[in-house]
């Protein structure tokens, strides 16, 4: 077993910290070999727990290099502190955790940067609510891929919108990661249902209200089946079902249903055969992370179904270019 | 690997750009011989709740065991459970573990009981009705090699072989030994061919099952480093090895009569190296596949000279890992004058322009220092050194190993400056582990190769004719041995010292794992 190390740093320098990383990776022997990715995490204070035990999860998969930034108030003088851990806290990866005070916070890149991985993909996610502009963070401009997550929003519609508005290749949201079991499924009802060949009539989705997973679900069934798929809200917990009318060539029109009213297990049924229960749980943030990690290229499934969630057209989003170029906002001018 | 892409093309919500959405199996049954078994208890319970954790089942699926036990259900569910508990790799969830026990059935019975198998295909039947199979099944054989017959024969009376009445698909899945030579390997495919169709029939080698053994297609054909050094010019030698630490368990019955070589030098390492030999299929299809790792299996050539170049060894009482461990004859329920093999050691040739003159050492034991499996390509030296002769003494050959297990993952050994102000260079190792953190997240093999049976994917199954090639590989060597005493090697130690001499005949060394 190779040894874990973990140094902390307080108030100190970008500097120090790449010297710090170095001399762990040289201490850690061959655990330090191989990485697939950096993953870059932004985080507040108050999640900085979970999304570091989400990371520590996905890296059992995806060996990565974990660079977890805390950015804390812009308005008290300028100062980081760090902790570097191989093989230790964050599990195999190699992590740094970094808290910024001041206006280095706006600087975040400066630090993060010489820390990427040589030439290894890097991708960020946001694990709370989503910035409006992916441009105005440079944390976002570095990385191929960015994850954020629209649940966490004050207002998870208006911040889907927000998402489909700023999109561009590369982009992906955990909402979005969350309806992966739902889609499955109903693929899989598709594939052994024989009434494909018809015309689907109505795509019906129910829902807690201001529910973004709902929102993308009825996205992607709208774009696949070439209907309007409406969404009505039942209260919850999250999505609780999902249901397609189809109108064979000749015969009863038949329908694919997916119900889930406990949050836990679902019942699948199709008219004319037997329905089935399955278990259908809502996973854990590790468990998405891992699923967003395994592949790095663009998703461009989910851009067609943010555009059609939010009304857009989707050939418009993927014209967009997929590299950002960075805008300077000032969050001391814009409150102050 | 790639596998095909999931799209069904008249299915609207697939698309082959989504790869989220994961390919999952028609509805079906998977019917279990042996469920009481080892390897069912060990592997093939805990593979099926795996998957249905991850999703990977169909809505309509149920796992019907069959097994002497006289049990009902509700017995058997609480056998799975206990199984699932202790072996299966994925969390346990009540939630997975409720919906899948409403998926069981258990039948029991004895082989020769026509009874029972009626009884069975009549619960098949009703299986349809109740959990919406659509007349699709897999028939797992987790029973004893002299159980095959009088089961597939049973399949046949009962027509359960057979799609005709319903419709969709049946298959078979074999588990090794494929027979204990030729003859018996040919007589068991025509059986199976025979019962099902050969389309229909997987031979699970649970090793092309794991991630490393696939990785090393990856390796050598999704990149340009490694392919143009891999032939005669530049290989001196491959060296794959397959060591154990444990001895023969409680297997005595069936290891006695069946030895290292006919154990897992026929299929295990005769596979390692038709991957590792192979030229680059055109495609990553399972047809493509197998006529590469035929063409290497029939090329294969024996040593002429089969003293020198085929040993094989027992083990006698000896010390390993702080323990003093009985010898092999003295192991309960061998017989004392048993000459059953415990390792064995071959050089053989591989008869293409790509390898020629390039021995391949193969060599497999039990009891030997540490439980590893690895292929060691080793390479030529450099033609000419620019150094002081006394300044390369420690220098060895360049080598690329592929590690199987454990450690998963690749070293390359190459020469380094030792740093100061003198030029010497010795041997260093870069590493790339996919180390035991990185694949515990990773699936078992028999939860990737059950979940390919029900997809009817074969490209990770040996097929009859490889097994047959691979038969006339071991037949002569078995045939040689038999009746000569095998030499002897201590518990601990790397082999007999005859299988050291072997190599060190040619001028070289077998690598220390
Ligand atoms: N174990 C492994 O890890 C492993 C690995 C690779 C390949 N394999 C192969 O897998 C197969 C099964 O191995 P195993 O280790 O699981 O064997 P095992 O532990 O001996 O189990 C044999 C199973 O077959 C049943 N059985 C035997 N004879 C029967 C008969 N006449 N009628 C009804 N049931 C009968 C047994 O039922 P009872 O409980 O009623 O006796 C038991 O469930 C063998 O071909 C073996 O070579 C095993």
């Amino acid at each position: 077993m190779a040894p874990s190390v973990s140094t902390t740093l307080w108030d100190t320098t970008g500097n120090a910290i790449t010297a710090a990383l170095a001399a762990e990776r040289r201490q850690a022997g061959a655990i330090g070999a191989g990485q697939a990715l950096t993953l870059v995490i932004v985080a507040a204070e108050d999640q900085v727990s979970a999304a570091e035990r989400a990371a520590t999860a996905a890296a059992e998969a995806h060996p990565s290099r974990l660079l977890i930034v805390v950015r804390r108030q812009p308005d008290t003088p300028n100062r980081l502190d760090a902790e570097v851990a191989i093989g230790g806290r964050l599990g195999p990866a190699e992590a740094v955790v970094m808290r910024m005070y001041g206006r280095l916070a706006l600087h975040a890149e400066s630090v993060v940067l010489p820390l990427l991985a040589p030439d290894a993909p890097v991708v960020t996610w946001w694990h709370g609510p989503p910035p409006d502009e992916i441009a105005a963070d440079p944390l976002g401009i570095l990385a191929g891929r960015r994850v954020t997550d629209c649940s966490l929003a004050d207002d998870p519609i208006a911040a889907l919108h927000q998402r489909a508005a700023d999109y561009a290749r590369g982009d992906t949201d955990l909402a979005w990661t969350r309806i992966t079991p739902w889609r499955a499924l109903l693929a899989g009802a598709f594939d052994a249902f024989d009434g494909v060949a018809g015309t689907v009539t109505s795509v019906r989705v129910t829902a807690e209200a201001g529910n973004p997973s709902a929102a993308l679900l009825r996205g992607w069934l709208s774009a696949r089946l070439g209907v309007d798929a409406e969404c009505v809200d039942d209260g919850g917990p999250g999505i609780t079902s999902a249901e397609i009318r189809v109108e064979p060539p000749s015969g009863a029109e038949r329908v694919v249903a997916v119900h889930r009213p406990d949050g836990r297990s679902a019942v699948l049924s199709v008219s004319g055969e037997l329905d089935h229960q399955l278990p259908l749980p809502r996973r854990q943030l590790g468990a998405l992370l891992t699923e967003e990690l395994r592949r790095l290229d663009p998703d461009l499934v989910y851009g067609e179904a943010l555009a059609a969630a939010t009304g857009m057209d989707h050939r418009d989003l993927e014209a967009r270019p997929s590299e950002r170029r960075h805008i300077w906002r000032d969050p001391m001018q814009a409150t102050g | 690997m790639s596998r095909p892409v999931a799209s069904r093309a008249d299915n609207p919500l697939r698309d082959p750009r989504d790869r989220r959405l994961p390919r999952i199996p028609d509805p079906c049954a998977l019917v279990v011989f042996g469920v009481t078994g080892d390897l069912a208890t060990k592997k093939l319970l805990p593979a099926v709740y795996d998957l249905a954790s991850r999703g990977l089942l169909p809505p309509g699926f149920a796992l019907f065991g069959f097994a002497r036990r006289d049990w009902d259900t509700r017995d058997f569910k609480r056998f799975a459970r206990n199984a699932v508990i202790a072996h299966a790799r994925t969390e346990f969830s009540e939630d997975v573990w409720s919906r899948l026990a409403d998926c069981l059935c258990f039948t029991s019975g004895s082989f020769d009981d026509d009874d029972a198998f009626d009884e069975m295909a009549k619960t098949l039947d009703e299986l349809e009705t109740v959990h919406g199979t659509r007349g699709n099944a897999a028939f797992y054989l987790a029973v004893p090699p002299d159980a095959f017959p009088p089961v597939l024969r049973q399949l046949q009376r009962t027509k359960l072989c057979d799609t005709t009445p319903l419709g969709g698909w049946r298959r078979v899945v074999v588990e090794k030994p494929f027979g204990h030579d030729l003859k018996s390997a040919r007589e068991l495919n025509t059986l199976v061919d025979d019962v099902f169709t050969g389309h229909d029939v997987f031979r699970i080698d649970h090793y092309l099952g794991k991630e490393t053994v696939q990785n090393l297609l990856a390796l050598r054909f999704a990149n340009t480093l490694f392919e143009p050094l891999w032939n005669a010019h530049y290989v001196d030698s491959v060296q794959i090895t397959m060591a154990e630490d444990v001895g023969i368990e409680s297997r005595a019955g069936f290891y006695d009569a069946t030895g290292a070589a006919r154990d897992v030098l026929q299929n295990h390492l005769l596979q390692l190296l038709a991957l590792c030999a192979m030229e680059e299929p055109v495609s990553f299809d399972a047809e493509s596949l197998r006529i590469e790792k035929r063409k290497v299996l029939n090329a294969i050539s024996l040593p002429s000279d089969h003293e020198r170049y085929a040993v094989r060894g027992q083990y006698l009482q000896g010390w390993l890992a702080g323990r003093r461990v009985p010898g092999y004859l003295a192991e309960p329920d061998v017989p004392s004058n048993s000459t059953t093999e415990t390792y064995a050691a071959v050089r053989l040739g591989v008869e293409t322009r790509r390898w020629a003159g390039v021995p391949f050492y193969l060599r497999a034991g039990k009891r030997l220092p540490r439980r590893v499996t690895e292929i060691a390509v080793v390479f030529k030296r450099a033609p000419h050194l620019p150094f002081a002769a006394t300044d390369t003494v420690e220098l060895g050959q360049n080598q690329l190993v592929i590690r199987v297990q454990p450690d998963e993952g690749v070293t390359l050994r190459f020469g380094s400056k030792v740093p100061g102000p003198s030029v010497e260079v010795r041997e260093v190792s870069m590493d790339f582990l996919y180390g035991e953190a990185f694949t515990e997240s990773s699936p078992e093999a028999y939860e990737r190769l059950v979940l390919d049976v029900l997809l009817g994917d074969k490209t990770l199954f040996p097929d009859r004719e490889e097994v047959e090639a691979s038969w006339e590989v071991i037949d002569p060597l078995e045939e040689f041995w038999s009746g000569r005493p095998p030499h002897t090697y201590r518990a601990g130690e790397w082999g007999p010292i005859a299988a050291n001499t072997m190599v060190e005949r040619d001028g070289r060394v077998w690598r220390r794992p």
